[in-house]
């Protein structure tokens, strides 16, 4: 609380030059370098090793990861800015880990200066916070890495076959379990959408639009119904 | 040459080190203007010193059990691929995983499964970086916008957003812990012990009021539930 007293009220025009402006030319400008880099791999991997997916794999991979992730292009970015501000997207959406840890992070610095979110003072802390978790983070993670990939080699081999066999399984299962918890109405809904098609053996291309579009419609209706029922 | 020698080699080393060079130097860039202008403001050394002590204390529990379950990504692919996707990247492991799971269908195989071989691996490459271009373009063209968007889109609905999340997520995980659940034996003990211990962990989280085992729970959950369904199997 000390810190509050003593930040000075910010100038609206230094405010602006000084760090709005250039924070999202850098933004736009890093963010599209990134997008760049993010088909390195690819292109990579074809000119060394002369392999690329046949245009058919790619069309049915993405379209389904795309099923998944395209609410997500929109309403995360939405969800998470008034915490985050300008500069918090930026970073947040290039480093990843925002609600695990960009969000708690911003929170965190912000209640250690004593300001609120969403006041320029506020994004300013933030961001500084965000920042070091960013440092944090990609240093601890390519030392994982390194340790991780150097150890599990030694792994005894049942642990080794059962994360060959049974560690997918289990994401899957804990993943659906944790959202279950904040979508009890909605948990059964998205079970039958994906197990009915299954077992008729229809294919997963066409199983996983029918079960998200179809979770996402009738969640919308049973949403709706509640609301005009409370 | 077999994928998983190809999949740590340093290509994809340094694919990841680009990615996070690019990380870094935007969030060193943004930190300096925000603390050149909060110095002229009178914010005190030992201030900035009090954040960036709480944003390292706070980062510190997330980071250890990223690491902890990155284990899974290491395990799956390879410690280069792990980095690359991990390093400065959008999705989390459990995203990654199912992306990766997405793009071997694409290619007509099963992640992980025996017939997974260079074509699988060369669309997870492909699927798993191209299909995160959505939130780099969000926020690199559109963070200018946000503020104006968050309400016109959500027609004044926020708690819409949420549960519509919620949904989709339900929707593509529903989709392969159901066809976990159909396959029997250990398979389908892994993905009903897995569900049964996040929903666990997390809600005892709230019971005994420790928020820190939620960046847990989904890691204990999911390596309890793989050694649950190798135990099962035998």
């Amino acid at each position: 609380m000390e810190a509050a007293k003593k930040f000075a009220a910010i100038d609206p025009q230094v405010y602006e030059n000084e760090f709005s402006k250039p924070i999202h030319k850098v933004g736009m400008i890093t963010c599209g370098l990134a997008i760049i880099g993010m088909f390195l791999p690819p292109v990579w991997l074809y000119l060394q090793y002369g392999v690329f997916p046949p245009i058919s794999a790619i069309m049915v991979g993405m379209g389904l990861a795309l099923t998944y992730a395209v609410p997500f292009f929109i309403i995360e970015p939405i969800s998470y800015y008034p915490t985050l501000g300008d500069a918090g997207t930026y970073m947040s959406f290039l480093a990843g880990n925002i609600s695990n840890m960009r969000l708690p992070c911003a929170a965190v610095a912000q209640s250690v200066a004593g300001v609120e979110e969403g006041t320029k003072e506020g994004e300013l802390i933030a961001t500084v916070g965000i920042a070091i978790s960013i440092w944090l983070s990609i240093i601890a993670v390519f030392i994982g890495a390194v340790a991780t990939g150097f150890f599990v080699q030694f792994f005894p081999a049942w642990l080794q076959d059962a994360f060959k066999k049974f560690l997918l399984p289990a994401v899957f299962g804990a993943v659906f379990g944790q959202f279950a918890l904040r979508g009890m109405k909605y948990a059964p809904i998205a079970l039958v959408l994906a197990l009915v098609p299954l077992f008729l053996k229809w294919k997963a291309y066409v199983v996983i639009p029918i079960a998200v579009f179809g979770t996402i419609i009738i969640g919308r209706f049973i949403y709706q119904a509640t609301k005009k029922s409370a | 040459m077999d994928w998983k020698q190809i999949a740590n080699e340093p290509w994809i080393w340094i694919s990841g080190a680009i990615l996070s060079a690019i990380a870094l130097y935007q969030c060193t860039y943004f930190m300096i203007r925000a603390l050149n202008i909060m110095k002229r403001c009178g914010l005190q050394r030992r201030d900035i010193i009090s954040i960036i002590r709480g944003s390292v204390i706070t980062s510190f529990g997330p980071v250890m059990s990223e690491i902890f379950i990155m284990i899974a990504l290491v395990m799956a692919l390879s410690a280069g691929f792990a980095w690359q996707r991990e390093g400065a990247a959008v999705g989390s492991v459990f995203t990654e995983l199912v992306q990766a799971s997405n793009a071997a269908v694409g290619a007509g195989q099963e992640f992980g499964g025996k017939n997974f071989d260079m074509k699988g691996f060369a669309n997870v490459v492909f699927v798993m970086n191209v299909s995160c271009i959505g939130w780099l373009i969000a926020a690199g063209f559109f963070t200018r916008y946000l503020g104006a968007a968050r309400n016109k889109i959500a027609g004044g609905d926020i708690r819409w957003l949420s549960i519509l999340t919620v949904c989709a997520t339900l929707g593509v995980f529903g989709y392969w812990a159901s066809s976990s659940l159909v396959r029997g034996g250990g398979i389908t003990v892994a993905v009903i012990a897995g569900g049964i211990l996040s929903m666990f962990f997390f809600l005892l989280a709230d019971w005994i009021k420790k928020p820190g085992l939620k960046e847990w729970a989904l890691g204990l959950a999911m390596f309890g539930g793989m050694i649950i369904g190798k135990l099962y199997a035998g």
